[in-house]
């Protein structure tokens, strides 16, 4: 909480670092060098029909890093999210304009690899949903998508994955049983696993938290600093406090565009936008 | 007080539920016990003689000692019978004597014709004996007692000349004699009637007791043998000894009513103080005697092929047949209507077309079944080129393609989305999710309509009446060189209809019948309880237990 000033604060501080113009393209105090830079959007827009998800989004976002994106309901940060692998697909009559590239590949081009993008660009849902599968086959399914067949190969990848992922004490026996036999949070670190065994450079998370108890939850938020640097990792939370302690920057989308992009600590402590102060001191949101 | 109202309503609304739950057992039960009780008749029964002769004839099972001692006790029962209804059957049907006097006749010419006797003798002899013939064939013919009797004692006339001592003419005095004593114990002027009741008599003793002496064995099997199962017996004793007859009724307009009147009743019976009136009453005491019934479980009825019709034996090849044309009919629909509701719920979309075509799977899952029936006739067995297994399966596939295609797209669209994410997200094709995470996940939803149209297509009948089914023919033998596709199967429910069109064998083997349907929910039974087995370990894989 304390990284979260208060509003009287905020509004003092407005007047002496005022930054450009409200217009003004996400402010980049610390610019992310360009070739460290792994997800770049460019003028991005995403339409659901003739509905807006998302419009004229700019952002760079850091290999190894971890980015949140925080806002209220119906922003569009899970539709921005979700570009980015282009799960967006599954729904039909969605159309992007713009550029959005990951590792300098353009995601919406026609010649574009969804397998491929996908392998790159992991991601782990708001509920757990791992396969009715077994705890095994769950992290396999990623590994003999790619032709792995190899059971030696397998069981590496599945050991190291559950180690990766914080799992491996707690089921190492039960490889074969159900994986939804797992609690909630199990269950989600299994899902991280599931997306770790792809070797994945950029990992989605959309809420994952958010149907977990605050254990669970502290365990994933371990789980994500102790993948940061390897993976490139992007989430959508609703959680302030959560996006305060997992980020290295943050972005503030509202009503489909995104205002302020910023290191985490400077966009807490002093955001450059009235919206952003608004939304992160509970004005509204 | 509306807290109270409110309460009663809740009370009564349980009341209706649990009620008409209540009422569908019950209904459920009076519709299976009956069906079930008539059905295991085709395999708990009491079986005769006449069923262990049947067996070991058409089968050769059974010990073949033990039979011929039981055929000879129940023969010496049956003696005396026997001998009484050939005894009585010369009056009636004279043609046995007449073809004995004629027999006669002929045999004294031979006789004579080997004798030293000079010409004239030989034509004296000759017309004398040919006199006696016609006076005896006259009396056979005469309608009246006093002319039959005036025309025997010209016969007799003879009896005493010493010229026709120890010859064939000798049988004539015989013939008469039984004759006259015949003519004493019956009307002549009821020969008629005598002859026609005398048939249907002899009718019931055949199938009481098989073939009469003297005849020869019938061509077809189910004539050689008498009432194999104690039910039966008991059915054609009745037909046996009473007589139905219409006749002006008590209440004096003249309506005629239907009576049942005993053969050998001493007022109203046509048999009534003839020779053959103790037959009737032996047969009744002595029948169980006749055909040693006991109790028998006859396990093969669900393997023995039957013989000549339905009459005995089995439904061993209807249980293969209808298997054959199930499954195979699954193999064509499951797929196809997987694939169907597959396409409609994940690349259809929502737009007239689909709507329409949905509205057409709806229709057509509640069109009679003997449209299906019509239309396999005049398509599959047009193109396959004639009725057969192949073209019978893939009507009924045609009739359980619209269930299987609701129930699994109900299936699919219930499989929810964050698992085809999940697997999408893997980098896994559109195909690979389908296969590996949307199928397993809606597997127990497309077994529940697997099941829905197994049961229907195994008990559908119309579809199959010109598709392929017949009530005889060969048994699928299942070779790899799929001859069998290509021949017409036996089916239980097609087997059930023919026996219950046909009245005459619907009225021989009921137990067949209902033994058909008793196996045919039997089977039903047994398909959908493996389906049942296979879902819940499917289901419960899903919750992860």
């Amino acid at each position: 909480m304390d990284a979260i000033p208060k509003r009287s604060n905020a509004t003092e501080r407005r007047g002496g670092v005022q930054i450009g113009s409200p217009k003004s393209r996400p402010h980049t105090e610390s610019a992310i060098r360009p070739e460290k830079v792994i997800i770049r959007a460019s003028g991005f827009s995403l339409f659901y029909g003739e509905k807006m998800g998302v419009s004229d989004i700019t952002m760079e976002i850091e290999a190894g890093s971890v980015t949140a994106i925080i806002g209220p309901s119906g922003c569009g940060k899970s539709t921005f999210l979700r570009s980015i692998n282009r799960m967006n697909d599954l729904i039909p009559r969605t159309r992007a304009e713009g550029l959005l590239a990951v590792g300098g590949q353009d995601v919406y081009d026609k010649r574009t690899n969804l397998v491929n993008l996908r392998r790159q660009v992991g991601m782990v849902f708001q509920r757990p949903n791992p396969f009715a599968k077994s705890i095994y086959d769950n992290i396999s399914y990623g590994p003999r998508l790619q032709g792995i067949r190899s059971r030696t190969k397998l069981n590496a990848i599945v050991q190291q994955c559950l180690e990766d992922a914080a799992l491996w004490e707690e089921v190492k026996e039960d490889l074969h049983k159900s994986a939804l036999a797992l609690s909630g949070g199990q269950q989600q670190r299994l899902c991280i696993a599931r997306t770790l065994a792809n070797k994945p450079k950029v990992i989605l998370m959309d809420e994952p938290c958010s149907a977990l108890d605050p254990l669970a939850t502290a365990r994933i938020e371990d789980l994500i600093a102790a993948l940061k640097g390897t993976y490139t990792i992007v989430i959508v939370t609703h959680n302030m406090q959560q996006a305060a302690r997992v980020s290295d920057r943050t972005a503030f989308f509202c009503l489909g565009k995104l205002i302020e992009y910023d290191l985490t600590d400077k966009l807490f402590t002093n955001p450059s936008e009235k919206s952003t102060e608004d939304y992160i001191t509970g004005r509204f949101g | 007080m509306s807290v109270r109202i409110r309460q009663v309503w809740d009370r009564l609304f349980t009341v209706l539920c649990s009620g008409s739950v209540g009422l569908l057992i019950a209904v459920l039960l009076l519709f299976l016990v009956p069906m079930i009780v008539k059905g295991g008749k085709a395999v708990f029964f009491r079986q005769t003689v006449e069923f262990r002769k049947m067996q070991r004839d058409l089968f050769g099972r059974g010990d073949l000692d033990s039979l011929h001692e039981a055929i000879a006790r129940t023969g010496q029962a049956r003696q005396e019978v026997l001998a009484r209804i050939e005894q009585f059957g010369r009056g009636i049907d004279t043609k046995l004597l007449s073809d004995e006097a004629k027999d006669a006749y002929r045999k004294y010419g031979l006789e004579l014709r080997y004798r030293e006797v000079s010409r004239e003798e030989y034509s004296r002899l000759r017309a004398a004996a040919k006199d006696i013939r016609d006076n005896f064939l006259a009396a056979l013919d005469s309608t009246e007692e006093a002319a039959a009797n005036r025309f025997l004692d010209q016969v007799d006339l003879h009896r005493d000349s010493p010229e026709f001592q120890a010859t064939a003419v000798e049988t004539f005095f015989t013939l008469s004699k039984q004759y006259r004593r015949i003519l004493d114990e019956m009307d002549l002027a009821h020969r008629e009637e005598y002859a026609a009741e005398l048939d249907i008599v002899k009718t019931e003793l055949r199938n009481l007791l098989g073939p009469l002496p003297g005849e020869s064995t019938p061509p077809l099997p189910q004539d050689r043998f008498g009432a194999t199962r104690w039910d039966v017996a008991k059915k054609h004793l009745h037909y046996l000894l009473y007589q139905t007859k219409w006749v002006p009724g008590d209440s004096g307009d003249g309506r005629l009513v239907k009576k049942e009147i005993r053969r050998d009743d001493p007022e109203a019976g046509l048999f009534a103080g003839t020779e053959l009136a103790p037959l009737f009453s032996m047969m009744e005491k002595n029948l169980e005697r006749m055909l040693e019934p006991e109790w028998t479980v006859y396990g093969r009825y669900f393997l023995d092929d039957s013989t000549s019709g339905h009459y005995f034996g089995g439904v061993g090849p209807e249980i293969l047949g209808t298997l054959v044309l199930t499954v195979l009919s699954m193999c064509f629909a499951v797929p196809l209507g997987v694939l169907s509701a597959a396409y409609l719920v994940e690349y259809a979309g929502d737009n007239i077309a689909v709507r329409v075509i949905r509205t057409c799977i709806n229709t057509l899952a509640g069109v009679p079944s003997i449209v299906y029936g019509l239309f396999g006739l005049a398509f599959f067995v047009l193109i396959v080129g004639r009725p057969c297994i192949l073209s019978a399966s893939l009507t009924l596939a045609l009739l359980a393609l619209p269930v299987i295609i609701r129930a699994s797209e109900e299936a699919i669209r219930a499989v929810p989305q964050s698992y085809k994410e999940a697997s999408m997200a893997l980098g896994s094709g559109k195909f690979r999710t389908f296969l590996t995470v949307t199928l397993p996940a809606a597997g127990p939803g497309i077994l529940t309509g697997l099941i829905l149209s197994l049961s229907r297509a195994a008990g559908e009948t119309a579809p199959i009446l010109f598709a392929g089914a017949v009530a005889l023919g060969p048994i699928p033998d299942l070779g790899l060189k799929f001859r069998w596709l290509f021949q017409p199967t036996r089916a239980l429910s097609y087997g059930c209809y023919d026996i219950t069109v046909g009245d005459r064998l619907a009225m021989r083997v009921p137990h067949n019948q209902f033994g058909m349907v008793f196996t045919l929910i039997l089977l039903v039974l047994c398909l959908n309880i493996a389906a049942i087995l296979i879902r819940s370990r499917m289901s419960k894989k899903l919750q992860g237990m």
